[in-house]
């Protein structure tokens, strides 16, 4: 076959090459037949370019030519694509027709081949079709490399919607190949047993980075695959055209929308006029500038076409030129000829053609705020007055202007600010006073509150105070203060005068506000309400003044604590009776006082109510200093006559006073409270708030008490303060006291009374012992002349021993019996010395001590008879020296002693008692050394005592 | 930095589309020719030396961060919405020449030779395809992880040869 094939072309070859030399030859038409054909892909694109010539023309000869041109697919008898194209051919000019091939070029084998004819009317002898070129083959297959699979096309851009066709070509034919777009698996066709074909319809818009497609093979990894870029492109927005001067359109448009390209893939718009066939490539996405033709063109037809890299959009706008006007703002505005009132306003325009007319509206702001408008037709110039204007005003007027014929576009407006002139206050003052007596003068403290924007009419420069004194009516005085001041003191005497007051500014004067005074101050003595604020003001009321009354004035001050005081004052018809005052100065805690005063027929105020009150009471800031008095066992007295109940932040209503005890019952008269910090309490009520005095009662003696006072206003009490610590005395200290101190006042009084007394008392009760050196014995003994006589130191006498005597019952005798006994009472001597022989005996006796005791010192182991007694025992018997004085009996006594005799006989009062018991009494007389008996204190030598001194007593006297 | 590797692969993988980001999408075969594998059989790499252990992580790091740059440079046309990405890409980069500058200092102070740093990528990286770049980022995120698992072994091994 395939031999019979070359064969038969070959044979075709010759009879054509023959044909073309008989032609030559016989000079019959030539054949002009496309030659040099080659053939160029374009992968991306997917396109096959063709470029071919004619060589066959004369010099400078063109001739319309058809060419038809065939497109096979993998083989050449396949032929899928026939196009004729035609076109103008000179000799030797290259021409170039291009093919898209909807499959990927890379899936197939593609052969082109074409033929010419002459196609035009010069020469119809040559419309006939030349011989085919041959067949150019392309096979972009046999380039792609050695990789087991590959897919196509790769990155192709196409439209939402459009139609695709993808191929895979695979080298591998163990593997069964799936492609799957997005994950979802696709069927297609088997071009040849390599090749597969997928036909992609309607494609939608999956993400702007693209749709995946891939392909793999079920065995192993093997993916390949393309990304197909699925673009959005929409139609521009909004297509509108507009001019401003006539002179230029301005077109603007919105983009449209432009998903999934690729950003260096941008669009591009061009603006085409139809009438005019004008054409302009816009340099701005969204809008473009358009000349105005000078020859007067009414009508347009714009198409406005975005392009992108797959395809265009167009959108079209037909319009009359001067429908489309934008006027230009108005120009040369002015605000001329302004007066306190009117103003004058004047424009110029822009022309839009020589017979249209301009729209324009005019706006006048006040204080930001639009207060009149006006619509104003105008050719060139404009003129506007604007009337009822407020004097000393700023104000600005603004115009814009519109086609009045064929309403399109309002201009931007042209604003110009200006200030009406200044005219006369239009209102009196608003004037008030206070009134003081100072040294004999009145002394009128004027206020008046400056006078509204409105009502000044401009900068107020001066008020003028004119005093007129009622009492001498010629009298005039004429006060000017600057402008700010807002009041003025003036010192008057006691005469009554009318005040005028009026307010000034460079035009002229306003109407006069009267006030009069008089001698008396009107301060009566009103008794003060109290009014109860709210958080909208305080609502005073009063009683309407019966006839002659020309207004009320309600007066306060905003700061009360302030010597400024802030005096306000609010003017009210002769008809009102109440009102609200109410003012953001007003704070929670603070007393108010409202004066209301009654305005005479002759612009006398008069005091009439007095009220005072709390936009909002609060609790006492403060506790009163509270003093305790009259403590007793039962009760105490609290007071607190300093405390300040006016300055507290509300009205003192009260106080309660608590009181904690031990005791768990509450007195009469008071109730349980628990206090903050939850300890119980007892409280007591105190309704009075004028009253300063509290006597806490009933209480118990010796007790302890803590007490605390608070008063409280309508909102509740004062802080919590500290308690006041009492304790109550005990029931009878007072009559202990009663008692105790009379008694140490006798005492002391007697003690007083015992020492100026004293050498008496002493006298009477503790005479003084006699001092035997200073005893005028010794001068006696020194005068016998017995130097050796001396007075015993009992330092000198050493106790050594002690001997109890026992007593024997029933061995009582008479002291003249000598039967021997043993003594028993101490022996204060050395024992040696008692019993060398009859030792000295000292016997003391001291006076002091009383009679019995001296009566049971009877030591009577020294044998005596009762004749020889001398001493003072005699006071006892009836002795025959009883009368005599002691002093003689000593004398006596001591007269007696022996010289040379030392031996001493010394008897202990301690053993006095011992030597008073009568079975003691010593009876040996061979053994006085034994017995030492005090008698009187000096030592009496043995030789004169050996009739001894001491006096015993009878037996039977001594045991009564 | 192991954990950095993971997220990356995944955020990569997300913005991808199919069928990248299809939940367990893996294709291990698929390589580059300019990148080592980091897979290795245990027993061929317990068999290595350390200056060769060393050394193969050294060169896989030196392409690594090459082919970083690469994807990050794809993704930024592919796509250019997704800051997260491309700060992620550019974060492992950084991590990669890190490790890359510390590798070389403990090859230097073993007295090991470095790898002279060489283009990798030549000039085949361009034309690609967005399909074949999207699938080279895979692969260079993918081994990017395991070359970070490896070399955190290797340093491991490294650390327990010379203590402290």
């Amino acid at each position: 076959m395939a031999l019979f094939s070359a064969f038969q072309t070959t044979f075709l070859l010759a009879l054509l090459s023959l044909k073309t030399y008989q032609s030559e030859v016989l000079s019959e038409p030539l054949s002009l037949a496309p030659e040099s054909l080659e053939v160029s892909i374009d992968s991306a694109r997917q396109c096959l370019h063709l470029q071919w010539s004619v060589h066959n023309l004369a010099y400078h000869q063109e001739l319309k030519m058809v060419f038809q041109i065939e497109i096979s697919r993998i083989k050449t008898s396949n032929v899928i694509w026939v196009e004729n194209y035609s076109t103008t051919v000179k000799r030797n000019q290259v021409l170039r027709w291009s093919w898209e091939s909807k499959l990927p070029l890379e899936c197939a084998k593609h052969s082109v081949r074409m033929r010419g004819a002459v196609d035009d009317a010069q020469v119809p002898e040559l419309r006939f079709w030349s011989n085919w070129t041959s067949w150019e083959e392309v096979d972009v297959q046999s380039s792609l490399g050695h990789d087991p699979l590959f897919v196509f096309p790769k990155d192709k851009l196409v439209e939402e919607g459009s139609n695709v066709t993808i191929c895979y070509v695979s080298r591998s034919h163990q593997n069964n190949i799936s492609c799957y777009l997005e994950g979802v698996r696709m069927h297609g066709e088997q071009l040849d047993p390599n090749v597969c074909v997928f036909h992609l319809k309607n494609v939608p818009f999956v993400r702007e980075t693209g749709t995946n497609i891939y392909c793999k093979a079920d065995q192993g990894d093997l993916i390949k695959g393309i990304v197909l870029f699925v673009s959005i492109f929409e139609e521009p927005k909004d297509f509108s055209c507009e001019t401003r001067d006539l002179k230029t359109l301005n077109c603007t448009w919105a983009p449209g929308s432009d998903a999934g390209l690729l950003t260096q893939l941008s669009q591009s718009y061009t603006l085409f006029e139809s009438f005019s066939g004008k054409k302009t490539l816009c340099k701005h996405k969204s809008w473009c500038n358009w000349q105005v033709s000078p020859d007067s063109q009414e009508m347009y037809n714009f198409t406005l076409t975005a392009e992108n890299y797959l395809r265009k959009r167009s959108v079209h706008l037909l319009f009359n030129l001067t429908h489309r006007v934008h006027p230009m703002a108005p120009f040369n505005v002015f605000v001329k000829n302004v007066s306190a009132t009117n103003a004058t306003m004047t424009w110029k325009v822009h022309s839009i053609g020589n017979y249209s007319t301009l729209l324009c509206q005019i706006e006048l702001y006040g204080e930001g705020k639009v207060i009149q408008k006006q619509n104003v037709s105008v050719k060139v110039n404009g003129k506007h007055l604007m009337k009822k204007l407020e004097p000393s005003t700023e104000y600005a007027a603004q115009v814009r202007c519109a086609n009045a014929n064929h309403f399109w576009k309002w201009s931007e407006w042209t604003r110009r600010n200006f200030t009406t002139a200044e005219a006369a206050p239009s209102e009196a003052p608003d004037v008030w006073r206070n009134m003081k007596s100072v040294q004999g003068h009145c002394v009128v403290t004027l206020f008046w509150k400056p006078l509204s924007k409105l009502q000044a009419n401009g900068k107020i420069l001066f008020y003028n105070v004119v005093l007129e004194n009622l009492d001498r009516p010629s009298t005039l005085k004429l006060l000017s203060i600057p402008a700010p001041a807002n009041g003025t003191e003036l010192t008057l005497d006691q005469c009554s005068y009318q005040i005028h007051v009026t307010a000034n500014n460079s035009v002229g004067t306003s109407p006069a506000s009267v006030i009069a005074v008089s001698g008396d101050p009107g301060n009566k003595e009103v008794e003060e309400e109290r009014v109860k604020g709210t958080e909208d003001g305080f609502c005073l009321s009063w009683k309407p003044q019966p006839g002659g009354v020309t207004g009320y004035v309600v007066e306060w001050c905003e700061r009360p604590g302030d010597p400024l005081c802030d005096l306000q004052w609010k003017n009210l018809g002769p008809n009102t009776t109440s009102t609200v005052v109410s003012s953001d100065a007003f704070r929670p805690g603070v007393r108010y006082n409202f004066r209301i005063y009654g305005i005479s027929t002759e612009r006398i105020p008069y005091l009439l109510e007095k009220k005072t009150g709390y936009s909002q009471e609060l609790v006492p800031s403060d506790n009163p200093q509270v003093l305790m008095s009259n403590l007793t066992s039962y009760s105490f007295t609290l007071s607190w006559k300093d405390y300040a109940a006016e300055s507290q932040p509300g009205f003192v209503q009260g106080y309660s006073l608590y009181l904690k005890s031990k005791a768990a019952r509450c007195l009469p008269g008071s109730e349980k409270a628990v206090l903050s910090d939850d300890s119980i309490c007892c409280k007591y009520k105190i309704d009075n708030p004028k009253q300063k005095t509290f006597v806490v009662e009933n209480l118990q003696p010796a007790s302890f008490y803590e007490f605390f006072l608070t008063p409280y206003t309508s909102v509740g009490e004062g802080p919590q303060g500290a308690f006041t610590k009492v304790t109550t005395p005990d029931e009878y200290s007072h009559i202990l006291i009663r008692i105790i101190l009379p008694m140490i006042f006798s005492i002391l009084l007697i003690m007083i009374l015992c020492y100026l007394k004293s050498q008496w008392m002493k006298e009477k009760c503790y005479p003084d012992i006699p001092d035997p050196y200073k005893s005028s014995v010794l001068s006696l003994i020194k005068s016998k002349e017995n130097p050796r006589l001396t007075i015993m130191n009992v330092k000198d006498c050493i106790p050594d021993a002690i001997e109890v005597i026992n007593k024997q019952e029933g061995t009582r005798k008479s002291l003249t019996e000598t039967e021997p006994t043993k003594p028993t009472y101490l022996y204060l001597l050395p024992t040696e010395k008692s019993h060398s022989g009859p030792g000295p005996c000292i016997c003391f006796e001291n006076f002091t001590y009383n009679q019995a005791a001296s009566d049971s010192v009877s030591c009577g182991h020294v044998p005596v008879t009762p004749k020889a007694q001398p001493s003072q025992l005699g006071l006892l018997t009836s002795s025959e020296n009883g009368p005599k004085a002691l002093g003689k009996n000593y004398v006596n006594s001591l007269g007696e002693i022996p010289a040379g005799e030392t031996n001493l006989n010394y008897v202990s009062q301690l053993a006095s008692p011992m030597c008073g018991d009568k079975s003691s009494l010593p009876t040996n007389p061979p053994e006085p050394a034994l017995c030492s008996e005090y008698k009187t204190q000096m030592a009496i030598p043995m030789g004169l005592a050996s009739p001894p001194s001491i006096t015993l007593l009878d037996e039977g006297e001594h045991d009564h | 930095m192991q954990k950095n590797t993971s997220t990356l692969l995944q955020t990569y993988l997300q913005y991808q589309g199919s069928p990248f980001s299809d939940p367990g999408f893996s294709a291990p075969e698929l390589q580059l020719s300019s990148l080592p594998p980091a897979a290795v059989s245990f027993k061929t790499w317990h068999a290595l030396d350390d200056g060769e252990r060393l050394g193969h992580a050294q060169g896989a790091f030196l392409a690594l961060t090459q082919h970083l740059q690469l994807v990050g440079d794809d993704q930024r046309d592919l796509n250019p919405g997704s800051p997260i990405l491309l700060a992620q890409l550019g974060a492992a980069r950084l991590r990669a020449q890190g490790l890359l500058g510390n590798m070389a200092a403990i090859m230097t102070a073993l007295g090991l030779p470095i790898h002279p740093e060489e283009d990798t990528l030549g000039v085949v990286a361009f034309g690609a395809s967005a399909f074949e770049r999207k699938c080279r980022g895979y692969v260079v995120t993918r081994e990017y992880g395991h070359w970070t698992d490896r070399a955190v072994r290797d340093l491991a091994l490294l650390k327990a040869k010379y203590p402290g």
